[in-house]
């Protein structure tokens, strides 16, 4: 019987993730991050560098952002938009599903 | 494995030019995006696109993948012929087995193997680069946690230093507790490093399997539970499936459809567990026989009701 092996992992969100670990998660540079951060476009938008810690959330949201920057050339303001709308789009989605409707 | 005619994944011709591609793409990117596409397969055609830019949009790459074309069509069984990439140097950023999780088998086996030589060569420790994939899971599973094969395509690098593609398939403990879009990090999952350097994180994103019976708000949950009339005027235990089991419940007397009870800590468990938030929806017993139509009437005669009265209509 070939014995298998089970891997656990850590709960982002339980422990966050530190500005390297985001830009790496993300396929970026930390510059890229820190910049979206002082737009405003990612993050709470926390001036004080040394305790940024990100969640789930900015990870699909930076992912996303980063995407769609690259995949349409799009201006981070753009990609910021069009990340805001989907989460609304997602949200509402699942509003309706569990109306049936 | 099957030769892919980039150009016709795009829907441009041989000829096209960088701005003809880029414009191809660009629709079709849009067309297929995962987070709004209707597609059905939107996600395999994403990569599909992706990796037909990554080759036709890099001068040196198209110019060694065209050479293989002019011997293949489409769907043809392929394997790359030795060497059929000498004098060419892959050297744009960005297609290398960085992101070959994401590729074909046939993009893999083409361009997977440059960027690493290369690295290699220059005897660089490099750390893998961390990959991303979707795990689906029962609502249920929240609640206990649970156990979940993960079949993923990873880089293999061969005895002669080449990196292709291979299914590697994962049993991975989803803890209890996860919310939908939570990521589970799985250290040292991701790809392979380079010469010596660690591998990267295998980030999980969790999803739910869509169950109309609840809708999830982070840890919160939301039910409808059906009661009849007399549960609802006159209060009373009921017994309903919850995510976490058979619970009993206590209907307030007076209660009408869309009464919000809370059950604490009833939700998705955690440091600090969500909430069950179960909306009573009241249903009548149909009038199809002569004893529920006696007893409709008999309210009707007895209960000096008018609902459109009381809402001020």
């Amino acid at each position: 019987m070939v014995q298998q092996t089970i891997t656990s992992g850590d709960l982002v969100d339980e422990a966050t993730l530190t500005l390297e670990e985001l830009a790496r998660a993300c396929s970026v540079e930390t510059d890229w991050v820190i910049e979206h951060i002082e737009s405003g476009l990612l993050a709470d938008g926390s001036p004080y560098v040394a305790s940024w810690r990100f969640t789930s959330h900015d990870l699909t949201r930076a992912r996303r952002m980063y995407q769609l920057e690259r995949d349409f050339e799009a201006a981070p303001e753009l990609a910021a938009l069009a990340a805001d709308l989907i989460e609304e789009n997602q949200r509402l989605k699942e509003r309706l599903r569990s109306a049936g409707l | 494995m099957e030769f892919k005619d980039y150009y016709q994944v795009l829907g441009v011709v041989k000829t096209a030019s960088a701005e003809e591609i880029k414009k191809a793409y660009r629709k079709l990117a849009r067309k297929f995006h995962p987070d709004v596409s209707k597609e059905p397969d939107a996600e395999l055609r994403m990569q599909e696109i992706n990796e037909a830019k990554a080759v036709l949009s890099d001068p040196e790459k198209r110019l060694a993948y065209d050479q293989l074309a002019q011997q293949y069509h489409s769907g043809q069984d392929f394997q790359p012929p030795p060497n059929w990439d000498a004098g060419f140097e892959f050297s744009g950023r960005g297609f290398e087995e960085a992101d070959l999780g994401e590729f074909s088998d046939f993009f893999a086996n083409l361009f997977g193997h440059g960027g690493r030589q290369r690295a290699e060569g220059r005897g660089y420790k490099i750390r893998g680069d961390d990959r991303h994939a979707k795990v689906v899971i029962d609502l249920e599973d929240a609640y206990l946690g649970a156990t979940r094969s993960i079949t993923l395509h990873a880089p293999q690098v061969d005895a002669h230093g080449r990196l292709s593609s291979k299914k590697h398939t994962l049993n991975v403990r989803i803890p209890k507790g996860v919310k939908a879009g939570q990521h589970i990090r799985l250290s040292g999952q991701g790809n392979p490093g380079i010469s010596g350097g660690p591998a990267g994180d295998l980030f999980l994103e969790i999803h739910f399997t869509p169950n109309p019976r609840y809708r999830i708000e982070g840890r919160d949950i939301y039910q409808t539970v059906p009661v009849t009339p007399w549960e609802a005027a006159l209060g009373g235990s009921i017994e309903t499936p919850t995510p976490s089991g058979v619970v009993k419940l206590k209907v307030p007397a007076g209660s009408q459809s869309g009464r919000r009870l809370r059950l604490k800590g009833r939700g998705i468990p955690g440091a600090a567990p969500g909430d069950l938030y179960v909306e009573l929806e009241v249903v009548l017993p149909p009038a199809d026989s002569d004893k529920a139509r006696q007893l409709y009437e008999a309210m009707a005669q007895e209960l000096a009701f008018d609902p459109r009265q009381s809402k001020g209509g």
